[in-house]
């Protein structure tokens, strides 16, 4: 890092053309060559406005912005700016122009006009600088979340930059990807000298940087080193941000009076809190946490699986195995879990369950082979939901769609009509057609008010008005409005912020005890899963790996990281201890394991 | 409905024809395609189809893909075929005098000729989106557009288009198929009803999806924004295509296949006179 001042921002503000609130409101900020700085902030807070001032695709209401002493508003060639500024947006589909990785990097160079035999080299360079270089002549379309946005990366590293700008590249990843994505953001800047600025609204990416800015409506709210951020970690609340999980666990043992270091990494925690049971003269051994919940038995709604197989494209050059012989058993009331990193068969296998792809058995035309002489039986999958039969062709599935309420990914991609209400009952009519305006009102409002929303305020409002989170209720209230048994989502909280995620989670439980008898989410984050399922199943290469309570599964964590998977972070410092001999167990959600922490002390210091 | 993951009809395999420089595919289409209607007779016919065969079996493309590519005119191929049976005349009548519909011997000739030439042409074209990624096709386009360039047609835009369209091809198919299976979780039904229930269904998959593609348009130009595309001219062009020696080699049977029908249209009728005399075309 030098001295240099490579971005300063001088008195910055920005209000959108035909709103009244500013986006972004006196803004100071400075960036030195060759810094890492993190921009974090919830959503609206002004901070992805602020990317796209920095390279002049807008420009600034009031106050200045400067790359390299240039007063971008004043210059004459933009190009030049967007030369030295890159910036990498939040979805990493809507960002490459051709279908073939190569072609895609050299869009930038070519457009600036660099000769051949060097756009070359720079494709070589940047996709090795991302570590992609196998994936030249790759499509894009079939790469992972993660993948993808390295090449968008490189695809901006191509034209050279002195500045990187990420504008929530990681929101839309999974933790994978995150963490593929962060890594060469950090090599980029220790090897490459570049400037990183970094936006996000993950406390743990932004405390990685040299610098972080916390935004808080438009404004500049907090400055300074990670360790700085720390010391006010209550302020960030009110922003609407989130301490690293890692770090609440660290504030509540501190509060608990046992002195642990404010650290990111499980290791070192893990670390810090066996030398206090050292300290304290607290010998190794086992620790019981508060006993497992209750276990459902079981009731009418239970789902039965079995010996479910499903290939995509059969019969042609493409065919790819999607599910390979799942067995699986989720009894009613549960709040079941579905986890596996992308290209696991996850949402295959919940698309059965409300037989959008229908078992083979149940298709017109399938027909019973006879088995041949010398060979086994062909053994066929089934699938059961409470009574509906999903093998039998008769099953009415009119019925048993209604039964099992499917919320896809990003379900507000979904949304059509021209007002919410119109919206919410379009599930209800379609299964109900009988039902007077009295009844769909009925259930539309209650309905609406579950999701936490204002029947009156938003009934006429065009869904597309509303805001991401207020979305995303709609469209789930579009499909619990039917009083589903059983609710299935497809990654729920992808793409929220912190805030965001945990009201969606907090909604899910809301559900579960008053409105539908088992919940089943569809997730690769690992702390999701803990904090929230009584039980959970870990999918690998099409089939189930392991399927059991939070707590035994990632007992298992060597296991489970073999996969590529993650675990939780309670279950990552849980493991370091045992290393050093103290087995700390407990159901894994940060509360649990924190009080299993504590009274491992506290009984020590009774007896 | 919208199952396949891939588009297009490409067939992965490595081969002669695989290899081969898009552009050479393009203009051998074009020839083979001049050709088979500057043929005049079953000879020459013959001599295109022993061609095309020869590039199906060194395209390694089993033979059943290829023929499947042609399942899908086969009704417009029948449908002319009976049409060119009825109402072309001829000497040798073969029905009796007496029938209403009356079918000459020459009319079967032309008909088969009829067939057999359709047959090949989009057995053809079939070759070539079979061997070439939609991607290396639209180079190859954009490569023999290039002298367009020279009357200000936008060449390099059109590509560009071109290019943006394959690459999200796959995208909004995934996200149709997407819509669709969140609609008919909703109890939406797009298989049965008379067409008004039909089209109407449709609305809650077309709005959702349009909206997406604005919005991904949206974001598609601010990126391309961030990378400096300004559409300017002084823009350069990494992948240039070069022809190797297969193209060659193909070029030089092209040049013996047409030398080669010429001769067979004109000395045809001395080859096996009393054959060509019963096949020949009036």
């Amino acid at each position: 890092m030098t001295d240099e001042l490579i971005i300063q921002l001088e008195n910055l503000s920005y209000t959108y053309p035909g709103s009244t609130a500013p986006a972004l409101k006196n803004v100071n900020l400075q960036v030195r060559r060759g810094e890492f700085l993190s921009v974090v902030g919830h959503n609206g807070s002004g901070k992805s406005t602020m990317a796209r001032l920095l390279n002049g695709l807008v420009f600034a209401s009031a106050g200045t912005v400067k790359v390299c002493g240039v007063n971008i508003a004043e210059t004459e060639d933009i190009l030049e700016i967007r030369k030295r500024v890159g910036v990498v947006f939040q979805n990493p589909d809507n960002q490459t122009v051709a279908s073939i990785v190569e072609d895609d990097i050299a869009f930038g160079p070519e457009n600036i006009g660099v000769e051949r035999a060097e756009i070359g080299r720079r494709i070589e360079w940047a996709l090795s600088a991302v570590g992609m270089s196998e994936y030249r002549e790759a499509t894009p379309a079939r790469l992972s979340g993660g993948q993808k946005q390295r090449i968008a990366i490189a695809g901006v590293l191509a034209i050279k930059p002195e500045i990187l700008v990420l504008d929530e590249s990681t929101a839309m990843l999974d933790p994978k990807g995150r963490r593929e994505v962060i890594d060469v953001v950090k090599t980029l800047n220790k090897e490459e000298g570049i400037t990183v600025i970094l936006i996000t609204h993950f406390m743990e990416e932004a405390l990685l940087a040299d610098r972080t800015v916390v935004m808080n409506r438009g404004e500049v709210a907090l400055e300074g080193t990670p360790e700085e951020i720390f010391e006010n970690g209550e302020m960030l609340q009110t922003f609407n941000l989130s301490l690293p999980k890692i770090s609440v666990i660290a504030q509540k043992l501190r509060s608990a009076g046992i002195s642990v270091k404010d650290v990111l990494a499980p290791a070192a925690l893990a670390e810090s809190i066996v030398e206090n049971f050292v300290e304290r003269g607290i010998s190794a051994g086992q620790f019981k946490g508060s006993a497992p919940q209750s276990k459902t038995t079981g009731g009418e709604w239970d789902i039965e699986i079995s010996d479910l197989s499903y290939v995509y494209s059969k019969k042609s050059p493409f065919a790819s195995k999607a599910l390979n012989g799942v067995n699986l058993r989720i009894a009613e009331g549960e709040f079941f879990g579905i986890l596996g990193h992308t290209g696991s068969g996850k949402s295959t296998l919940v698309q059965h369950l409300n037989a959008l792809i229908k078992l083979p058995q149940a298709e017109k035309k399938f027909k019973m082979k006879k088995p041949k002489k010398g060979k086994p039986a062909p053994v066929y999958p089934h699938i059961s939901v409470g009574q509906f039969d999903l093998a039998d062709k008769k099953c009415n599935f009119r019925a048993l769609r209604a039964a099992v309420g499917m919320v896809f990914q990003y379900p507000e991609y979904q949304l059509f009509a021209e007002n919410v209400f119109d919206d919410v009952a379009f599930g209800l009519k379609n299964f109900n057609p009988g039902l007077t305006e009295e009844q769909i009102e009925d259930a539309v409002k209650s309905s609406l008010e579950i999701v936490g929303l204002d029947y009156d305020e938003v009934r006429y409002k065009s869904p597309f008005d509303l805001s991401g989170g207020q979305k995303r209720r709609v469209a789930i209230a579009g499909v619990i409005v039917t009083r589903p048994h059983v609710l299935v989502l497809d990654e729920p909280a992808a793409g929220l912020d912190p805030k965001g995620k945990s009201e969606i989670m907090e909604l899910l439980h809301k559900l579960h005890r008053e409105w539908c008898k088992t919940v089943i989410i569809v997730s690769h984050d690992m702390d999701e899963i803990a904090e929230n399922c009584t039980r959970c199943a870990v999918m690998s290469k099409g089939g189930v790996f392991v399927c059991d309570s939070p707590r035994k599964v990632f007992a298992r964590a060597e296991e489970i990281s073999a996969l590529g998977l993650d675990i939780p972070v309670t279950a990552k410092i849980a493991r370091e201890m045992k290393k050093a001999g103290y087995e700390i167990d407990s159901d894994l959600t940060v509360s649990g394991f924190t009080e299993a922490v504590i009274s491992a002390f506290g009984g020590a210091e009774n007896a | 409905m919208l199952n396949d993951v891939t588009f297009g009809q490409y067939y992965p395999a490595k081969s002669f024809v695989h290899k081969l420089d898009p552009r050479t595919k393009i203009l051998a289409l074009i020839a083979f395609i001049v050709l088979l209607f500057c043929v005049r007779n079953f000879y020459g016919l013959a001599a295109c189809a022993l061609v095309l065969f020869a590039a199906v079996g060194f395209s390694r493309v089993p033979l059943g893909s290829v023929l499947r590519s042609v399942k899908g005119v086969l009704f417009i191929l029948l449908f002319t075929a009976v049409l060119n049976l009825f109402f072309h005349g001829g000497e040798h009548l073969l029905t009796p005098e007496s029938w209403f519909i009356k079918i000459y011997r020459e009319s079967i000739v032309f008909m088969c000729f009829f067939v057999i030439r359709l047959f090949l042409l989009v057995m053809a074209s079939a070759v070539l989106t079979l061997t070439t990624t939609p991607v290396s096709l639209t180079d190859g386009i954009e490569s023999l557009l290039k002298p367009l360039a020279l009357v200000r047609f936008p060449v390099h835009a059109l590509a560009l288009i071109m290019s943006i369209a394959l690459r999200f091809i796959p995208t909004l198919i995934e996200e149709t198929n997407r819509i669709i299976s969140a609609q008919k979780a909703r109890g939406a039904d797009f298989e049965s009803g008379n067409i008004v229930k039909r089209v109407k269904a449709v609305i809650p998959v077309l709005i959702p999806l349009l909206i997406s593609a604005f919005r991904r348009a949206d974001e598609l130009g601010d990126a391309m924004d961030a990378r400096c595309y300004t559409g300017a001219v002084k823009r350069t062009k990494y992948k240039k295509l070069k022809f190797g020696v297969r193209d060659f080699a193909v070029a030089l049977i092209f040049a013996a296949l047409i030398a080669g029908v010429v001769l067979l249209n004109i000395y045809g009728s001395e080859i096996f006179p009393q054959i060509y005399d019963f096949i020949k075309l009036k």
